[in-house]
């Protein structure tokens, strides 16, 4: 009987974190959401004193019509442009080098990998600022190249495709090889058709890494030109503080964008990320 | 035949491997070098033309005489005293609410997950309105329960508070995904056997969960706490390391004497220390949790 109690008490509790939680978790996002369709004057009078009616979304689409006056959709563009070509690039040269640790033993193969791995745990905005320097010095700063192609390598992903090579049984690449299959015709021929699982997660976490870029485009490639959808954001609240409506549109679309992606792709996501493998 | 095949073919993994190790020599080792190699150097402007000396360890000293850096350097261990053990016990203790069995908790993961996707200058930005003292919804919603508006970010004592908590909620489902994971790969005979065995949930929790989590919990510890070293987009986009430098951390100071004083020397002096202090901390994690053979269980 008190067992029984005690159950069902620990459940409600359960529950009440748990709503809690998600308030704290989802409010911030939804009220930016619902403020992003409503004008100011709404937005403020709904907030102090506070009405739920701040939560309803609204029907105004000027918002979102304002931001793609000041250059919004020039951002997009260029996040996309940026994201996409990342993704090729990084796919095609961390698999080779995932390739190249799982199949072959070769002399400082073990040094090399652990080079590779700790120089990622390195947080990328602990090394921004030399290599702005850098930028300046190779005459890439500014340009789509300090966008891109620094941040191509990436350890996480070459240890992925490391990972998953190393299950390809060595026999199909052997037989290819007596076929008379070249090494890089068995890593683009075989392996790489076999691998579209980790390839769409490391896909995945290379958009969002450039999605979600902010302080590398900031300091790499200030000219509004090159900017990217962060950065602009940034800016915007900045620059246009007191329009609070265009700066919650602006973050509906900056964040709604790798959320649908990474929900539609849940299961390769958190595998990428964690390397787990998913049920 | 066999010898003279491998003599062909030698060279074969080491040009799958260029293109990566290259780029990870050139953009991640070599700017570290650069850091340390510029941080000797002292920059000045004069006349519009650029003056390169080369002066030894004298950023360092002035970094050393300049209050602004200690103040900086104090600001910098409260928030990572504070930040990380934060959000590791929020996130373990989030992960052991979500490994309950319920019908609704495919979903309930789901929306926790949420932070994930949303970007940190997107929080950043988004919090900054939910925490502004006259129309923010934080000071709407404390106002139903009769408390006071809130400065937030505006006030010196509560600042830092709040960008721990704007980098909380966007930290802790994402370290709590590593943490989840760990537990999900813990096998359930474990706590079948302990319930036989008469085990409080407590107990299940200290003596098969935390040991077997040990090595995905001191991973999460170690990159959690290189990341709120640089932490500094909350600052460049809110505070601007104030009110009255009450959000001035190393990471921002060294950002903002580069881009705003174009003192690079200074900034990368400033770069270099807190990249040696890093280093030094996460190696003493490692030194302290990591080593403890008593754990080896499985």
């Amino acid at each position: 009987m008190i067992t029984h109690i005690n159950k069902n008490w620990s459940i409600y509790a359960w529950y009440l974190i748990i709503v809690i939680g998600l308030i704290i978790t989802i409010a911030p996002f939804w009220w930016a959401l619902s403020s992003s369709f409503k004008d100011n004057v709404t937005i403020f009078a709904e907030v102090a004193p506070f009405s739920f009616w701040s939560m309803v979304p609204g029907t105004s689409l000027d918002p979102y019509y304002g931001i793609f006056q000041k250059g919004f959709g020039k951002a997009m563009i260029n996040t996309f442009f940026v994201s996409v070509v990342s993704v090729i690039g990084g796919i095609v040269i961390n698999s080779m080098a995932g390739f190249a640790f799982a199949q072959f033993r070769f002399k400082g193969d073990n040094i090399m990998f652990g080079f590779i791995l700790l120089s990622f745990a390195v947080p990328a905005d602990a090394i921004a600022i030399p290599l702005f320097k850098m930028m300046r010095q190779i005459g890439w700063f500014d340009t789509y190249y300090a966008l891109i192609i620094p941040m191509l390598a990436n350890g996480i992903i070459i240890f992925l495709f490391r990972q998953f090579f190393m299950g390809i049984p060595k026999e199909l690449m052997e037989a290819a090889r007596v076929d008379g299959l070249s090494w890089f015709g068995v890593y683009w021929k075989i392996c790489m058709p076999l691998s579209r699982p980790v390839t769409l997660g490391a896909g995945l976490l290379l958009f969002v890494f450039q999605w979600e870029s902010f302080l590398w485009p900031l300091i790499a490639a200030p000219s509004p030109d090159l900017h990217l959808i962060q950065v602009v954001l940034a800016r915007f609240s900045t620059e246009y503080a007191p329009i609070w409506n265009q700066q919650f549109a602006a973050s509906t679309i900056a964040g709604l964008l790798p959320l649908i992606f990474i929900y539609m792709f849940q299961k390769q996501f958190v595998s990428a990320l964690t390397g787990v493998e998913q049920k | 035949m066999k010898n003279n095949f491998f003599k062909r073919q030698w060279i074969v993994p080491y040009l799958f491997l260029a293109p990566a190790l290259l780029a990870t020599i050139a953009f991640k080792l070599y700017p570290i070098f650069i850091g340390l190699w510029e941080s000797l150097i002292y920059t000045s402007f004069g006349g519009g033309v650029e003056k390169r000396l080369f002066v030894w360890f004298e950023n360092y000293q002035y970094l050393f005489d300049d209050p602004l850096f200690w103040q900086s350097l104090k600001i910098t261990s409260i928030l990572t005293v504070i930040i990380n053990p934060f959000q590791i016990s929020l996130s373990l203790g989030l992960a052991l609410l979500l490994m309950r069995k319920s019908r609704f908790i495919r979903v309930i993961r789901s929306l926790y997950l949420l932070p994930i996707g949303v970007a940190l200058p997107i929080a950043t930005v988004v919090w900054g309105l939910m925490l502004d003292p006259y129309q923010g919804l934080a000071n709407g919603f404390l106002g139903l329960f009769g408390i006071p508006p809130q400065p937030f970010l505006i006030s010196e004592h509560q600042a830092l508070w709040s960008i721990i908590a704007i980098a909380t909620w966007k930290g802790v489902a994402f370290w709590m995904l590593f943490l989840l994971a760990g537990m999900e790969e813990i096998p359930t005979q474990y706590y079948e056997a302990a319930k036989i065995d008469g085990a409080r949930t407590f107990e299940k929790f200290r003596f098969i969960t935390l040991p077997l989590l040990k090595r995905t919990i001191l991973f999460v510890f170690v990159a959690d706490t290189a990341t709120n070293f640089v932490l500094m987009v909350p600052m460049i986009i809110l505070t601007k390391g104030g009110p009255m430098q009450s959000t001035n951390v190393l990471a921002f100071e060294a950002y903002r004497s580069g881009f705003y004083y174009q003192d690079w020397g200074r900034s990368l002096s400033i770069i270099s220390i807190l990249t040696i202090i890093s280093l030094i901390v996460i190696g003493l994690q490692l030194l302290f949790l990591g080593e403890n053979k008593e754990d080896k269980v499985k």
